[in-house]
């Protein structure tokens, strides 16, 4: 019946099959020290996905009655993603020896999120979205909490789970409105429908649909006036948590937005909601984070500042602005691995302040020169990568007409330098002396690796640009 | 239409439970003293407050039952629509009955099982 169907997503199929077995393996084989192997045999799994997905035979195709979509957009979202979930599998393979992390099902909820997360990038149908949202969110939940011990990841997890039903709810009602109004779930039908409307007469109740879709996203993404979850639960879960949580999630859930928000449901409506929040986003992620200390929230504000820049691409809703988008998103989350890969590796009982960087340039200077070039980035100073994304995000914005959320952005981004160059100035003159453990080779891999992507970037940034303007085309058209 | 019968039932039963209830309290003497109205405790007084921790398998167990009654909810459908969906919806149903068998071997040798 679905014979192609399955052959298109065999990749899927695989990682769900990979596991399945890794988990029987993991509880039959009575070890306590279990964990390391089945990250590695998971990172395996990840990879021959990853393999699967690259050389799958079908590339453009519509599944399931449409209710999935492969094309050239939801191949390299999910190609990323399995990249950089494979780098964070990668990266937390030292935290679980050190901190004597024994849950082996981590890996496993880890494994299984990404499953969903490719799902969900390529969900061309609200039940299949919600459906591939929710099972991210359910692995998220457990992950989150998976520090027994520790009272702040029970915490995290609760106020991650409270929060994330509370947007998820939002989200389905905005759903079942959408689908009240208009009878259909797919987004194909839904584009067809938003079509018949001009930009001026679409009906009062659907705009309260899209705004409840809208809103439900924007609590995923932790755009700001939906915020307030983010910095507990990156603080309180356990690093390398913090770490997926940050990295992975962001590709998916933006992706899906993308797919809905300007495939299906085009309409001015969300354009105002997403320059309020993007504003926003910038404002707080710039004045909030300057007063952190802990280096977890910080980073949890400056993500959520992240976002407010990258949601500027939305708010163009042009061709350029998405693609903008797309390039400031692989930027993004290719700094937030290398962030996470030397926060992980800085290790000494718990690395939680900021002020415990002292002296990193004399203790450990090839670390501290990375960090320092990786804020810089952040902060976008040229010729790094992030002033490049934020510099065709700004350019973009005013290719549309939308020279005040430059300027915002302009300015926020002048002023997150603070406290991106405080990590300098901690660095290269204050004197804590901690001594950190080395690193393993698995952290220097990835945090060499992605220091050369952001060093180099602007070298020769044409590849990014041309696979962004493919998929910004495939989603417009 | 066919629930209404069950309605009635439910007024029905109702009212003569609460009739047998009150009756008891019409007829019944009930002086009640402090040594009556104490906790029954084998005859001892309370050794401790009745605060006591309690047992997470108590909670397993819950949520094991919501789970494969909702196991349960999704083979309604099927068994009875079972001679029109043909061998592709027995398999989908044998599948997803594999990946729950999967859980409950895991929650098995986790010893959530366990009664000890």
């Amino acid at each position: 019946m679905f014979d192609q169907d399955f052959v298109a997503i065999l990749p899927e199929i695989f990682l769900i099959n990979a596991s399945i077995i890794l988990l029987m393996y993991g509880v039959f084989c009575r070890s306590r020290f279990i964990i390391r192997n089945i990250a590695w045999l998971g990172l395996l799994s990840i990879i021959v996905t990853l393999l699967l997905h690259v050389n799958n035979v079908c590339t453009t195709a519509n599944l399931f009655y449409n209710n999935l979509i492969l094309d050239n957009f939801t191949f390299y979202c999910k190609m990323f993603l399995l990249l950089s979930t494979a780098s964070v599998i990668l990266m937390c393979l030292d935290y679980f020896k050190q901190e004597n992390v024994y849950a082996f099902e981590s890996i496993i909820l880890i494994l299984f999120s990404t499953c969903s997360m490719l799902l969900m990038i390529s969900a061309y149908d609200l039940i299949t979205m919600y459906l591939a949202i929710e099972l991210q969110s359910l692995c998220f939940y457990v992950i989150a909490a998976s520090q027994r011990n520790s009272e702040f990841s029970t915490e995290a997890g609760l106020k991650y789970f409270l929060l994330g039903a509370f947007s998820s709810g939002i989200l389905l009602f905005g759903c079942s409105l959408l689908y009240g109004f208009t009878g259909v779930t797919n987004y194909e039908e839904l584009a067809k429908i938003m079509l018949s409307f001009s930009s001026s007469n679409t009906p009062g109740m659907l705009a309260v649909a899209i705004l409840f879709i809208a809103v439900g996203f924007l609590f995923k993404i932790t755009a700001v006036p939906f915020h307030m979850w983010a910095p507990d639960v990156y603080e309180g879960s356990p690093t390398y948590v913090t770490a997926f949580f940050s990295i992975a999630p962001k590709i998916a859930i933006l992706a899906n937005m993308l797919r809905i928000f300007v495939f299906s449901l085009y309409d001015p409506t969300w354009q105002q909601l997403f320059f309020f929040s993007s504003a926003a986003s910038m404002i707080v992620g710039a004045l909030a984070a300057m007063s952190q200390n802990k280096i977890k929230r910080l980073l949890a504000y400056s993500s959520i500042g992240h976002i407010g820049y990258i949601c500027i691409g939305f708010c163009c809703g042009t061709l350029e602005g998405i693609a903008s988008l797309l390039i400031a998103l692989f930027i993004y989350i290719c700094m937030t691995i290398n962030v996470f890969a030397a926060i992980l590796s800085l290790r000494k009982n718990t690395f939680k302040y900021i002020g415990d960087l002292g002296g990193l340039s004399r203790t450990n200077p090839v670390l501290a020169i990375t960090l320092a070039i990786t804020m810089f980035s952040y902060a976008g100073i040229p010729p790094l990568a992030g002033f490049c994304s934020k510099f065709y995000l700004f350019f973009a914005a005013l290719g549309s007409g939308l020279g005040l959320l430059a300027f915002i952005g302009v300015v926020t981004s002048v002023i997150s330098c603070f406290y991106y160059i405080r990590f300098v100035k901690i660095m290269y003159f204050d004197t804590a002396w901690i001594l950190f453990e080395p690193m393993d080779r698995e952290k220097s891999l990835i945090l060499g690796i992605t220091l050369l992507l952001i060093l180099f970037f602007f070298l020769y940034p044409s590849p990014l640009f041309l696979i962004t303007h493919q998929m910004a085309l495939r989603l417009c058209f | 239409m066919e629930f209404a019968p069950i309605g009635l039932y439910l007024i029905v039963s109702l009212i003569l439970s609460l009739i047998l209830v009150s009756v008891s309290f019409l007829f019944a003497s009930s002086a009640s003293y402090p040594e009556k109205l104490s906790a029954y405790e084998c005859g001892f007084d309370p050794f401790d407050d009745a605060r006591s921790r309690f047992d997470i398998r108590f909670y397993l167990v819950s949520i094991l039952f919501i789970i494969f009654d909702l196991e349960v909810t999704f083979l309604f459908p099927w068994a009875v629509s079972l001679s029109k969906i043909g061998l592709f919806g027995f398999w989908s149903m044998i599948i997803f009955l594999l990946i729950l068998t999967i859980g409950f071997i895991y929650e098995w040798k986790k010893g959530a099982l366990d009664w000890e």
